[in-house]
């Protein structure tokens, strides 16, 4: 029997988180992969180990944390939310006042074992808190109840100038550096260069090992949630509220946990983020930021674990990527003759009276910015995405491994 | 419809597969390279000829600076689309024309300065991951668009040893409580509030006892209202509205609420620092309510397009508002600026008369200052730039902006000259031959900035 694909003859079985031997070796061949990649031993993409790729990889895993938490709201359970940035916000804030250092600003100094999980707790409780008025509408109204959540959340945060730091100054965030209680020296600092088992690291590169942990865990969280009576739950209230609650899920309950969970994972994501950029202004958490979760979502792939990951690799990378490949074919157009340059010049302008697609020069050269650029690619994606593509990236790549899976008998 | 999609997926797939993999992985690596060579090159001293001076001399680099190939790069961190692209981008050309007239006439002892910009787009995350970006491949950053920003990356400047010139005016830069890797340059929010008041009093005697004084939240709003309070205790006035931090830009309702304290307050002098859009609208609801003062604020608070041929506000704003400038303007006549206007006015990239890029000719002027005593010293490394520059008693901005130093307690340190105290002039704008800004002072400083004991930033940014 072993071997033979798409045959199991045990529930456990068909319900592994790795139902497949090839699954197994390509989740760890990838996981090698990546961890090996702040070393730039890898032939290829040593680049990445440069500290300012790692950080932006450091970004995709804080992104891709907070975005499992919308995927479960949004993809899982089925409900619109436009306020996770109002939880991720909560989750920063709380951060700030257990865990920075104790000045003229909120904070206690606790370690970070406190801190961050309190970020994910409290951002849950006020999840779950304001969860009654939100459960009880759907769809376009629910949307509408939670982008309110992101103006209030705005308004308090400027306000509150104790915790927050007051409007366009902000405030510093607890760095990650763990300690058992408050001592001097933080027994681990994944801020600062070090080694660790002897071999020496950047901090970019400790902060990146770090979050992709957190990363890890919440994946398979997350995964195993999907496949509890709870996630079963959640997705029968997606499907059909009325045909779930028939059945007997109790549809008040699990929308306000799916509220819950997803708001946890949100503050611990915002508190992350915080952390991560060291200081950020009380407008940071706005609806900008909970738009681009929502593009994580739907161009990853809604209500797949994977997909979330992969939207949040590429919404966070491709801004760089753009701007790398508009800097390379500069170089062409500016070098001169071939195709490439042709097609470039077509594309960029590089100076005054210069016509194309995407300036080098914001201001200065006619076109859009790599910046505008990107904002116009992100809008173009979610709508190709949902109208050619509902199951996003994720469903890109189903549809290569079905069409290997079968290869040369495809039909 | 099947196979439709399917060649979609096809195609999109090899899009993002061509996208991701040739652009950034051939950058890629050849920066790797680069970034290892430069930190092995770091310890050791590398020897050159310079080919102006004619002597070879040692000089020390790492990352930056290239004797062989002879460029020195800097970075700007620069607002290019966000908020304040409209002033960024002026600014950044400034600096654009600034380096290519001294590249034209020899560079820095021979060596040419290549700009490296960078859109932040005014998001604190984005201007920290763009300072991770370059900070491998300039020897100093230029200027660093806004304050909570700059706050950011201050630590990691510490830590790398790098020189940023934060372009804001917040009186944090001249307090070396924060400032061990940053120089300041122009008058701060709070004394430019202390000169601007210190005037209009002069000028107006009697007739001015009243004032309201309003800001919006933030170092820029906070740090101009604690000199415009404290000028007016020491002037004496009667402080008739403190709206401290009471305008929020977002909410219009904040406007209206701030226009009509204002005018019930029945002040003689008026001190707004916001935006210029919030400053129009507070303005503009005064005025129809048939309120009439002399009224100030920080100089970002105005913008030229208040007295543009079709503003409606234009004749009010003339007759009513007078302001001052960190750096020099259009209309004035000081070498500097006649320089910098016709190397502004022959580079044919502006369509009209503007003073912002002069602020562009400052920012050139100090850095250059501090590449050529870096030069001088021998050490034109991250931290030899940074050395240099914190040793530098005086540059000599030759009527740009008023003289800068940088060493020395806080009190020494801090600018207390406005490089100019002016009024918008309208039919001089309309004119096309001016920058619409009548110059009254130049180079102004007046007894309460003068005796203003400067020992920390008047506003403290949370930490």
């Amino acid at each position: 029997m072993r071997g033979r694909p798409l045959l199991y003859t045990t529930y456990r079985a068909d319900q592994a988180l790795m139902n497949t031997g090839s699954k197994k070796i390509i989740l760890g061949a990838f996981l090698l992969v990546v961890v090996l990649i702040p070393l730039g031993i890898l032939p290829g993409i040593s680049f990445l180990s440069q500290s300012d790729w790692l950080r932006l990889l450091s970004t995709v895993c804080i992104y891709g944390i907070g975005a499992l938490g919308l995927n479960i709201l949004t993809g899982l359970a089925g409900q619109v939310s436009l306020g996770h940035s109002f939880f991720m916000g909560v989750g920063a804030y709380t951060a700030a006042w257990l865990g920075a250092a104790p000045g003229p600003l909120a904070g206690l100094g606790l370690p970070m074992w406190i801190w961050l999980p309190a970020a994910g707790v409290v951002a849950a409780l006020v999840g779950v808190a304001v969860g009654p008025t939100a459960v009880r509408v759907r769809g376009l109204y629910l949307a509408f109840v939670t982008l309110g959540l992101v103006f209030v959340g705005i308004y308090v945060f400027r306000n509150w100038a104790w915790l927050s730091g007051g409007s366009q100054s902000g405030r510093e965030f607890p760095p990650f550096q763990l300690r058992l209680w408050k001592e001097e020296v933080p027994l681990i600092d994944f801020t600062s260069d070090g080694s660790w088992f002897g071999i020496q690291l950047s901090g970019e590169a400790k902060t990146f090992y770090f979050v992709l942990a957190l990363l890890i865990v919440f994946v398979v969280l997350a995964k195993n949630l999907q496949r509890t009576r709870v996630g079963r739950a959640f997705q029968s209230i997606r499907d059909r509220d009325v045909a779930a609650e028939i059945v007997g899920v109790d549809e008040f309950g699990y929308k306000l946990l799916a509220f819950g969970i997803s708001s946890f994972y949100a503050g611990v994501a915002g508190a992350l983020l915080a952390s991560f950029v060291g200081r950020t202004i009380p407008e940071r958490w706005d609806l900008f930021l909970a738009v681009i979760f929502i593009a994580i979502v739907l161009i990853g792939g809604a209500g797949v674990v994977t997909g979330t990951l992969l939207g949040s690799v590429f919404v966070i990378i491709l801004p760089r990527v753009v701007e790398d490949f508009t800097s390379w074919l500069a170089t062409f157009v500016q070098d001169g003759s071939g195709p490439l340059a042709w097609l470039g010049d077509l594309f960029i302008s590089t100076g005054q009276g210069d016509w194309g697609l995407v300036n080098t020069q914001a201001g200065v050269a006619p076109g859009l910015s790599v910046a505008q650029f990107n904002q116009v690619l992100y809008g173009l994606l979610i709508i190709g995405f949902l109208i050619f593509e509902p199951l996003g990236l994720y469903g890109i790549w189903l549809r290569i491994r079905n069409y290997w899976k079968g290869w040369p008998f495809t039909y | 419809m099947r196979i439709k999609s399917r060649w979609l997926a096809i195609l999109l797939t090899l899009g993002l597969v061509l996208a991701a993999c040739s652009p950034s992985g051939d950058e890629g690596t050849e920066t790797t390279e680069g970034s290892t060579a430069t930190t092995e090159g770091s310890t050791e001293t590398t020897e050159a000829m310079t080919s102006t001076t004619g002597g070879a001399m040692d000089i020390a680099t790492d990352v930056g600076v290239d004797l062989e190939a002879g460029t020195i790069t800097i970075g700007l961190l620069s607002d290019l689309t966000g908020p304040f692209s409209a002033t960024v981008q002026p600014i950044v050309t400034g600096h654009e024309i600034y380096w290519d007239n001294v590249n034209a006439n020899g560079g820095i002892h021979g060596m040419q300065v290549v700009l490296d910009t960078v859109d932040t787009g005014y998001v604190v995350d984005t201007h920290v991951q763009k300072y991770e970006e370059l900070k491998d491949q300039v020897v100093a950053f230029g200027h660093s668009t806004g304050s909570p920003h700059t706050m950011a990356i201050n630590d990691q400047l510490q830590t790398d040893g790098i020189l940023a010139l934060p372009l804001t005016w917040y009186s944090g830069w001249s307090d070396d409580a924060i400032n061990a890797n940053l120089i300041h340059h122009g008058v701060p929010y709070c004394l430019e509030a202390m000169n601007v008041l210190g005037y209009l009093v002069d000028q107006m005697g009697d007739a001015a006892s009243t004032i309201a004084i309003a800001s919006m939240a933030g170092d820029y709003g906070l740090d101009s209202y604690a000199g415009a309070k404290q000028a007016a205790e020491t002037l004496g006035l009667n402080i008739v509205y403190e709206g401290e931090g009471a305008i929020d830009i977002a909410d219009e309702a904040t406007l209206t609420q701030v226009a009509g304290d204002i005018v019930g307050s029945g002040a003689d002098l008026v001190w707004v620092t916001t935006t210029p859009t919030a400053f129009s609208s507070i303005f503009g609801q005064a005025l129809a309510q048939g309120f009439t003062a002399t009224w100030s604020g920080a100089g970002p608070t105005y913008n030229p397009a208040f007295i543009a041929p079709d503003s409606p506000i234009k004749d009010a704003i003339a007759a009513q508002t007078y302001w001052s400038a960190y750096y020099g303007l259009w209309d004035m006549d000081t070498p500097g600026v006649e320089e910098a206007k016709q190397l502004i006015l022959d580079s044919g990239r502006f369509d009209a008369p503007t003073s912002y890029p002069i602020e562009g000719f400052v920012e050139g002027t100090i850095m250059r200052a501090a590449l050529e005593k870096a030069y001088e010293n021998g050490d034109m490394t991250q931290a030899g730039v940074l050395a240099a520059a914190k040793s530098l008693e005086s540059v000599d901005l030759n009527g740009l902006g008023p003289d800068e130093a940088y060493v020395g307690s806080n009190n020494e340190q801090v600018q207390r000259y406005s490089a100019a105290i002016w009024k918008p002039d309208p039919e001089a704008l309309a004119s096309g031959a001016s920058s619409g800004e009548q110059v009254l002072e130049t180079n102004y400083s007046n007894a309460i900035t003068q005796a203003y004991e400067f020992d920390s930033a008047c506003y403290q940014f949370g930490s």
